[in-house]
């Protein structure tokens, strides 16, 4: 909880003080290990990125190079061996406040309506309930749930119950999201279509959004900025700028870019798939 | 939104097969083909009982018949003792388990917040549940007297280390994930607490409330058996150690009888608290 206030500070106090609105999430030498059976396991090994204000960037990686370590760990859900994580310019213990988070698994709650699932976040922070009904409402229907709000995620499909996950998000306003492969599970059509709600949604709303995924074609048509990491211990192997044109809203017309497929070949190749 | 994803949407619901009405007939008649099937396996165990012990004088004796058990039932509803048998162990049992359940429930849970805690209290908990409650009846009936109380009591303990470890298991087999996301969400540990573990714990709560049922309802009984004046374990002490083999009987379909009951109840309660449960 202290952490947590101390973040609002954070936020707020850079952004008043200095009046240069603070970097929202910069990533600084950071080192993870873990422990198993008595040897130290490096997961991640000096790793540096930066989240710039109303930015989409993508982390790619082979798998199992720590991706979920790295946002557990700018969650405050883990404390990194050394470096340093500052979200809008301060480090913090604990979790950060204004950032959302969502995984692959939709973790709605099985008693919980849809409605009262996105709630969940404003219930937390106390707001009243006729307001977080209202917002958690407008949020169901920004996302095409409308009709759907009373209904218990064991009778939605997987796309609806993981829009369900992403309007508890949103409900929320955070200013940042860290997504952590939540669309792995749903079918192409589905995903292209959360997709373009996805950036849609956090484009309009000038947020900053994390996306972790091993899908590369859904790394490059979201992303300004593809980061592609090594093996384990995970350091930053290339950084691509993804330039597609003005609209990156409309996730069909990315992939028709002609240099859609340039990018994904070379991420690919980059990810050293074969040989590893 | 857009018109495409609205349809994209709409089209993913899972449209169940057939008409409803179909559907509702199709469930009555699994239902009463169960149904059906169990009245005949009965209807089979009770002729070939009444077969056997119709011609055999001795063995009428020893194992009673259904026609008697049905006779030694009208004779007890008609003198008040059925009644009064069952009231006086129903009222044992409920005040039991529900005194057992609450307290080895809310124990349970609330293991969930502290490791330490549930690791120091882990052996005792094993080491009370080893004990056979039956053993520590002469005990209660020093302690509580011959009464109503005694029989509270052997019949909370036989339910409570239950409802501790059904309880607790549901609190800690919460998804790691899960509170993960609460935390996200800024929840306190309280908050995770109320808004999490427990509703998730509530299935392993019923489970174990259905177990305790009967848990129950053997620590009553047993207590009767040790000291009691009336209830349904009285009746059948005292008819077993005249002989009265139907009248024995008569008592213990009267047991089942309350049984059955106190587990449609905890059904009913259970679909009540869990509507979600019902909608697949």
């Amino acid at each position: 909880m202290m952490g947590k206030t101390n973040g609002a500070d954070a936020a707020t106090g850079a952004m008043a003080g200095t009046g240069v609105p603070a970097v929202p999430l910069v990533v600084d030498r950071v080192a993870k290990s873990y422990e198993v059976d008595g040897k130290i396991v490096p997961v991640i090994g000096d790793l540096s990125l930066s989240l710039n204000k109303g930015e989409i960037v993508s982390i790619v990686g082979p798998s199992g190079c720590g991706k979920t370590t790295l946002l557990n760990t700018l969650c405050g859900l883990l404390v990194p061996d050394s470096g340093h994580i500052r979200w809008y310019g301060r480090e913090i213990t604990g979790q950060p406040q204004n950032v959302g988070y969502m995984l692959q698994k939709d973790l709605l709650l099985p008693w919980r309506t849809a409605l009262s699932n996105v709630m969940l976040g404003l219930e937390i922070r106390g707001v009243a309930a006729s307001e977080a009904v209202d917002r958690s409402r407008v949020m169901l229907d920004q996302l095409g749930l409308h009709g759907f709000a009373d209904h218990y995620p064991s009778t939605l499909s997987g796309g609806m119950r993981q829009r369900v996950a992403l309007a508890r998000t949103l409900v929320n306003e955070p200013r940042v999201l860290l997504l952590d492969e939540p669309f792995a599970s749903l079918d192409f059509q589905n995903k292209l279509l959360i997709e373009n709600d996805t950036a849609k949604l956090v484009r309009e709303g000038g947020r900053s959004l994390l996306l972790i995924t091993h899908d590369i074609e859904e790394a490059v048509s979201l992303a300004d900025r593809v980061i592609v990491l090594s093996k384990r211990p995970t350091r930053v192997k290339a950084v691509y700028d993804i330039e597609l044109g003005a609209d990156r809203t409309d996730m069909m017309a990315t992939r028709d870019n002609r240099d859609f497929s340039n990018y994904v070949r070379r991420i690919w190749a980059d990810l050293d798939v074969v040989l590893q | 939104m857009t018109a495409d994803t609205e349809n994209g949407i709409k089209s993913a619901i899972a449209q169940p097969p057939g008409p409803p009405s179909r559907q509702r007939w199709r469930k009555f008649r699994a239902v009463a083909v169960v149904l059906a099937t169990q009245a005949t396996l009965l209807a089979l165990l009770l002729g070939f009982w009444e077969q056997m012990t119709a011609s055999d004088k001795q063995a009428a004796f020893m194992f009673g018949s259904p026609s008697a058990i049905f006779r030694f039932l009208g004779q007890m509803a008609r003198d008040g003792s059925l009644w009064r048998d069952t009231y006086v162990t129903g009222l044992e049992t409920l005040l039991g388990f529900v005194i057992g359940n609450l307290f080895g429930t809310l124990i349970g849970l609330s293991l969930w917040y502290s490791r330490f805690v549930s690791r120091v209290v882990e052996p005792f908990v094993i080491a009370l549940g080893s004990i056979p409650i039956i053993a520590l009846a002469p005990i209660i009936i020093i302690w509580f007297g011959t009464g109503l109380t005694s029989k509270v009591a052997m019949s909370t303990l036989s339910v409570v280390i239950v409802a501790l470890v059904t309880s607790y298991k549901g609190a800690i087999g919460v998804d790691p994930d899960q509170i993960n996301l609460m935390r996200t969400l800024g929840a306190s540990k309280f908050q995770i607490f109320r808004k999490l573990v427990v509703p998730a714990s509530l299935t392993d709560i019923f489970a174990g409330l259905k177990l305790t049922v009967g848990f129950a309802l053997i620590g009553a009984i047993v207590g009767e058996f040790m000291s009691s004046s009336e209830g349904l374990g009285h009746a059948i002490f005292k008819a077993g150690s005249l002989y009265i083999i139907p009248k024995v009987f008569a008592a213990l379909v009267a047991t089942i009888a309350l049984a059955l009951l106190l587990t449609f109840v905890v059904g009913r309660i259970e679909r009540l608290l869990m509507p979600w449960r019902q909608i697949r």
